[in-house]
C-alpha cells in the first residue's frame, strides 16, 4: 500500500508531462493569418518556385489517357488545346488563331492554327519544332485509335468515320481533313453542340508523334507539349517538377519552376501551407477549413465557390426494393439535406435536382425538386406497399475515409424514420469503383459526378442515358432506363439554339427528379486558399486548379513569427483558471506583426 | 553455430515464402487492379488491354508460379516475354525480377531501390535515437532509482510505450515543426544534409516506442547488475561511481538490448508505414500504403518481401550477436 502511495506522489512529474503534451495538442495558439506576404511589386514578375500539392498520386501525364483531376492539374501546365475557356466559362481560341468557322448545318468546323507555336524540346529535337495542322490530325487519330483505348473516345465519336477508325475498319478518320499547313477541318456525322467543348478537353491537346514513337508505353512519364511549362522530372508518387517554357507563344511573367507534390495528407499539407511551404492549397482538414473561412487575414487570399459537381445517394433501379419508383422517391424525400449541411459545417449547398446551379438547364425553383419531407416520404412508402417499412435491411456502399462513413451514418439515421434499415458497407475506392459499375450487384451507394465540360450533356449523357449502361465498368451506375429521357437527351445534343437546349435539359431534369434513380443531396463548396505573395491566381470555373497564370510577388516577407518561449508560456497559461483571459490576445490571433528583414523566398523545394 | 544459422535461414525462407503466398492470395482476392489503376472512366478495351499486358488474364495459379519464376513468363510487359511460348523466358523472384509496378510503370526493383535508402535512413536514425535515449535514460533511472528522476523517466517511458505513432506524429508536427519551426513540416528535402534534417522528426517519432522499451529494460537490467558482487568489488576497489555505472554495470546490462534490437526491426518496419505517411516521407512505408490503396499487387508484394526479409534477418543477426557477446549462450544447443 505504501509503495503505491509513494509511486503516485512521485508520478507527479510524469503526469505533468502528460498534461503538457495534452495541453500542447489542445491549446492551438498559432497565428491565424498568413506568415508571409509579398514584396508589393506592382507588375507581374518572373522568378521563384511555385509549389502545389494533392493528397493522392498522378496516374499519367499522357493527355490521351489522363481522365482525373490530379493528372489534369499537371497536364494543364504542359499542354494547350485548340480551344480554351475564359474566366466566365466561355470558349476562346488558344492554339487556334480564332474561333472555328462552322457550317450552316452545324456539322463542319474549320480551325486555323496560330503560327509559330512550338513543341517543347525532345530527344532528337533539342529546340522542339513547330506545331502544324498535321499534328492535330495525328493526335486525334492516336487518341481515337482502338489500340490506345482512350477514355476520351466517347467525346469524339460524332466525328465522321471515328467509329470505323476506332474499330480498325478504316486507316484514317474520314471526318478530319488537313487543308494546308495551318488549317484543319472536322466534319461530324450529325450536328453535336458539345463538339467544341470536346475539342477544348485535355484529350484533344496535340502531342508530337516523334515522342510517342520514341517513348512508346512510357510516353505518360515523358510528356512533351506546347504549354507554358516543360516537364523536368517525375518521381512517381512523390513529386513532379516543371520548368518554364522560354519559347511559349503566349509568354507572360510567372514562376521559373513549378513543383507538384503528390500524396501529401491534408493535415500535413495545411500545416506546410501555413508555414509557407506550399503556395496554394485546396485540400485541408475540416478544422483548417474553418480557420481559412473565418480568419480575417486569409479573406483576400481565398475563394469559396459551389463546384459543378453533384453528390447523392444512387439507387440501383434493377434491384429490389429500388426497382419500385415509390421507394426511390421515399428515400429522396427522407434525406434531411439541410441537417446534413449543418453536420458538415456548411461545406456544401443542399440541392434537390441533378444539374448544379452553374450549368445551363438548372431550374432555380424546380417544382418537383427533391427535398426533406417526411410525411411525403412515408406516403410514398405506403404507395410502394411498405407502410410498415422494409422487412430486409438494405446495404449502402460507401467509399473509404471518414466522410464515407459519416454520410453512411446520416443515411442510416434518416431512412430509419421511414422504416428502412441500412447496413453501411465501407470498401476501398478500387473495390467500390468496380462493384458499383456492375449490373445487379450493389443496391445503393453514395456517389458523385463532376463535369467533363460546362454543359448539361456532360452530366446527363453518361449518368442517365441508357447508352451508358455497360456490363462492366458501366457509367450509368443506377442502371436507370427511360426511353423518353433518352430521346430528350439525343434531341438536346444536336439542338443549336442555346435557349431551346436549356429547356430540353430542364425537361430532362424534371424526369430524373421525379423518377429518382438518385436522391440528389448536395453541390460541394470548394475553397482555394493561396499565399499573399501568390498573385494572378484564382480558381478557374472550368479547370478549377489552374496555376498557369500565377506569379510570385517575391521576395516574400515574414510577417508572423513562430511561437517563442514567452508565447508558449502564455498559451500554457490558458490551461489554468483565468488563463484564457490572459491569453485572449493570442486566442484572437492578434499575433505579433514585427517584421524581419526581407528575404528571397525562392527555390523552396521541400 | 553454422548448423544453427542454416536452420534459422531455412526457417526464415519458409516464413518469407508463406508471407509472399498469403499476400499474393490477399491482393488477388479483392478488387480489380485494372479498374483501380486506370480509374473509373476506363473502358472495357482499356481494362482488357491492361490485364493482358500484366498477365492478369491468366489463371491465378499460373500467375503465382510465374511470379515465383518456376514457370515461363506470363507478362507481355516483361523484357523476357516472347510471343513464341518456346522462346519465352522466366521473369519471377528466382530470376531476381519482382515484376512491373502497375502504378509506377517501371520494374518494382527500381521503385524499391529508390525508396529503400530513404527508409533505411529513417530506420538508422530511429535506431540511433532509440539506443541513445533508451540506454542513457535507462541507466540514469537505475542509478537514481526510487527518486523523482526515476519516476519521471519511467512515467515518460510508460507514456512512450502507450502512445501510438499516429498520435505522437501529428503532435510533434504541430508543436515542433509548425509552432516552433524547428523542423520542416514533412517532406524529404533536396540534398543529403537536407534529407537528414527532414528525417530527424519522423525518426524521433519512430524511435519513441523503442527508446521507451529500451529504457525500461535497461533500468531493470542495471538494477540487477548494480547489485552484483563484481560491482561491489569494483566499488570496494575505490572506483568512481561514474566508472562503475558506465564501464562495469552498463556494458553488462546491454545484452538484452541486443536481443531487443533484432526484435525492434519489426516495430521499425511497421512504424515506418505509419510514420512515413504522416510525415509525407517518400520511403517504403508510404509506398506500401499507396500501393495497397491502388491495388498495385507487384509493388505490395515487393515491399512485403523486403520487409519480411529485413525482419527475419534482424532476428537472426540478434541471435548471432547475443551468442557472440555472451559466452554462456550456445546457439543450437
Amino acid at each position: 500500500m505504501r509503495l503505491i502511495q509513494k509511486t503516485n506522489a512521485r508520478a507527479l512529474p510524469a503526469w505533468l508531462c502528460v498534461s503538457l503534451l495534452m495541453g500542447l495538442a489542445g491549446c492551438d495558439k498559432r497565428p491565424r493569418g498568413p506568415r508571409y506576404e509579398g514584396a508589393g511589386n506592382p507588375k507581374p514578375r518572373d522568378g521563384g518556385t511555385f509549389v502545389f500539392h494533392h493528397e493522392s498520386n498522378v496516374r499519367t501525364l499522357d493527355p490521351h489517357l489522363a481522365y482525373d483531376e490530379l493528372s489534369n492539374m499537371a497536364i494543364r501546365l504542359l499542354y494547350d488545346g485548340l480551344l480554351d475557356y475564359d474566366e466566365q466559362s466561355n470558349l476562346i481560341p488558344s492554339l487556334a488563331e480564332t474561333m472555328p468557322t462552322v457550317s450552316e448545318d452545324g456539322k463542319t468546323f474549320r480551325f486555323r492554327l496560330r503560327r509559330g507555336v512550338r513543341f517543347h524540346p525532345m530527344p532528337g529535337l533539342p529546340k522542339g519544332r513547330e506545331l502544324i495542322a498535321e499534328d492535330i490530325r495525328w493526335s486525334l487519330e492516336h487518341l481515337l485509335s482502338g489500340d490506345v483505348a482512350s477514355p476520351g473516345f466517347p467525346f469524339f465519336r460524332s466525328i465522321k468515320g471515328a467509329e470505323a477508325f476506332h474499330s480498325g475498319n478504316e486507316k484514317h478518320i474520314r471526318g478530319i481533313r488537313v487543308l494546308d499547313r495551318y488549317t484543319i477541318e472536322f466534319t461530324l456525322s450529325e450536328a453535336d453542340q458539345t463538339f467544341l467543348n470536346s475539342m477544348a478537353m485535355t484529350f484533344a491537346y496535340p502531342v508530337p508523334k516523334e515522342n510517342y514513337a520514341r517513348r512508346g508505353d512510357q510516353v505518360g512519364q515523358y510528356p512533351v507539349g506546347t504549354g507554358p511549362y516543360m516537364f523536368q522530372r517525375w518521381e512517381r508518387g512523390v513529386q513532379i517538377e516543371f520548368v518554364r517554357n522560354p519559347r511559349y507563344f503566349a509568354a507572360r511573367p510567372g514562376p521559373n519552376r513549378m513543383v507538384y507534390l503528390e500524396n501529401v495528407q491534408r493535415y500535413v499539407a495545411s500545416l506546410r501551407f501555413q508555414n509557407g511551404g506550399l503556395d496554394a492549397i485546396h485540400r485541408y482538414t475540416p478544422a483548417h477549413r474553418r480557420l481559412y473561412k473565418t480568419a480575417r487575414r486569409w479573406k483576400p487570399h481565398r475563394k469559396e465557390f459551389a463546384e459543378a459537381v453533384i453528390y447523392g445517394l444512387v439507387m440501383n433501379c434493377e434491384l429490389p426494393p429500388f426497382d419500385n419508383v415509390h421507394v426511390r422517391r421515399a428515400v429522396a424525400f427522407a434525406l434531411d439535406r439541410k441537417g446534413w449541411a449543418k453536420a458538415r459545417g456548411d461545406a456544401f449547398l443542399p440541392t434537390g435536382q441533378f444539374l448544379p446551379p452553374s450549368i445551363a438547364g438548372h431550374v432555380p425553383r424546380l417544382e418537383n425538386r427533391q427535398r426533406f419531407d417526411l410525411a411525403r416520404a412515408k406516403r410514398e412508402m405506403r404507395e410502394a406497399g411498405f407502410a410498415r417499412g422494409l422487412r430486409k435491411e438494405i446495404v449502402l456502399w460507401v467509399g473509404e475515409g471518414d466522410s464515407g462513413r459519416f454520410y453512411g451514418e446520416l443515411v442510416q439515421n434518416d431512412l430509419a424514420k421511414i422504416g428502412i434499415r441500412v447496413r453501411v458497407r465501407q470498401v476501398s475506392f478500387a473495390v467500390y469503383l468496380e462493384e458499383t459499375a456492375k449490373p445487379k450487384t450493389v443496391q445503393a451507394f453514395m456517389s458523385g459526378w463532376a463535369k467533363d465540360f460546362p454543359d448539361a450533356a456532360s452530366f446527363f449523357d453518361p449518368v442517365f442515358h441508357s447508352r451508358s449502361i455497360r456490363s462492366r465498368n458501366s457509367q450509368n451506375r443506377s442502371f436507370y432506363r427511360n426511353s423518353q429521357l433518352d430521346a430528350l437527351l439525343d434531341a438536346a445534343r444536336i439542338e443549336q439554339s442555346p435557349s431551346r437546349r436549356a429547356k430540353l435539359y430542364q425537361q430532362a431534369s424534371r424526369i430524373v427528379t421525379g423518377d429518382a434513380p438518385w436522391a440528389f443531396v448536395y453541390n460541394p463548396l470548394s475553397m482555394h486558399v493561396w499565399q499573399p505573395y501568390v498573385r494572378g491566381y484564382g480558381p478557374h470555373p472550368v479547370w478549377d486548379k489552374d496555376y498557369r497564370s500565377a506569379w510570385l510577388d517575391l521576395p516574400r516577407r515574414r510577417v508572423a513569427h513562430m511561437l517563442t518561449g514567452r508565447r508558449f508560456a502564455k498559451s500554457m497559461a490558458s490551461l489554468f483558471p483565468f488563463g484564457p483571459l490572459m491569453s485572449k490576445r493570442f486566442a484572437e490571433g492578434r499575433f505579433t506583426q514585427r517584421r524581419r528583414p526581407a528575404r528571397e523566398g525562392t527555390m523552396r523545394l521541400r | 553455430m553454422i548448423a544453427y544459422i542454416a536452420r534459422r535461414a531455412l526457417f526464415a525462407l519458409f516464413v518469407v515464402a508463406a508471407v509472399v503466398t498469403g499476400v499474393f492470395a490477399l491482393m488477388n482476392a479483392v478488387g480489380d487492379p485494372a479498374a483501380a489503376t486506370l480509374g473509373p472512366s476506363a473502358g472495357p478495351e482499356q481494362l482488357a488491354d491492361f490485364n493482358k499486358k500484366h498477365g492478369l488474364d491468366q489463371p491465378l495459379a499460373q500467375q503465382f508460379l510465374a511470379y515465383l519464376g518456376v514457370v515461363r513468363c506470363v507478362r507481355p510487359s516483361s523484357p523476357r516475354w516472347h510471343t513464341d511460348p518456346g522462346q519465352r523466358g522466366y521473369c519471377g523472384l528466382l530470376q531476381g525480377d519482382l515484376g512491373e509496378s502497375f502504378g509506377h510503370q517501371e520494374p518494382v526493383g527500381n521503385v524499391i531501390l529508390t525508396r529503400l535508402p530513404r527508409t533505411l535512413l529513417l530506420g538508422v536514425l530511429a535506431l540511433g535515437f532509440e539506443l541513445l535515449l533508451g540506454i542513457t535514460f535507462g541507466v540514469l533511472a537505475a542509478r537514481f532509482r526510487n527518486t523523482w528522476l526515476d519516476t519521471t523517466i519511467m512515467g515518460t517511458a510508460f507514456l512512450g510505450i502507450s502512445l501510438p505513432t499516429y498520435v505522437t506524429g501529428p503532435i510533434f508536427l504541430l508543436v515542433l515543426a509548425f509552432w516552433y519551426g524547428w523542423f520542416p513540416v514533412g517532406g524529404y528535402g533536396v540534398d543529403p544534409l537536407d534529407h537528414v534534417y527532414h528525417a530527424l522528426l519522423p525518426a524521433f517519432t519512430l524511435a519513441i516506442f523503442g527508446a521507451a522499451t529500451y529504457a525500461r529494460v535497461m533500468r531493470s537490467e542495471m538494477i540487477e547488475t548494480l547489485r552484483s558482487d563484481y560491482i561491489r568489488t569494483a566499488r570496494a576497489k575505490g572506483l568512481s561511481t561514474r566508472t562503475v555505472t558506465w564501464q562495469h554495470a552498463a556494458r553488462n546490462a546491454l545484452l538484452p538490448i541486443v536481443t531487443l534490437m533484432g526484435l525492434s526491426m519489426t516495430i521499425l518496419v511497421a512504424g515506418a508505414i505509419i510514420t512515413e505517411t504522416i510525415f509525407a516521407w517518400p520511403g517504403m512505408g508510404s509506398l506500401a500504403i499507396q500501393s495497397i490503396y491502388n491495388l498495385d499487387a507487384p509493388t505490395v508484394m515487393g515491399v512485403v518481401l523486403v520487409f519480411s526479409v529485413t525482419v527475419q534477418a534482424g532476428n537472426l543477426l540478434a541471435d548471432i550477436a547475443v551468442a557472440a557477446l555472451d559466452p554462456r549462450v550456445r546457439l543450437g544447443s
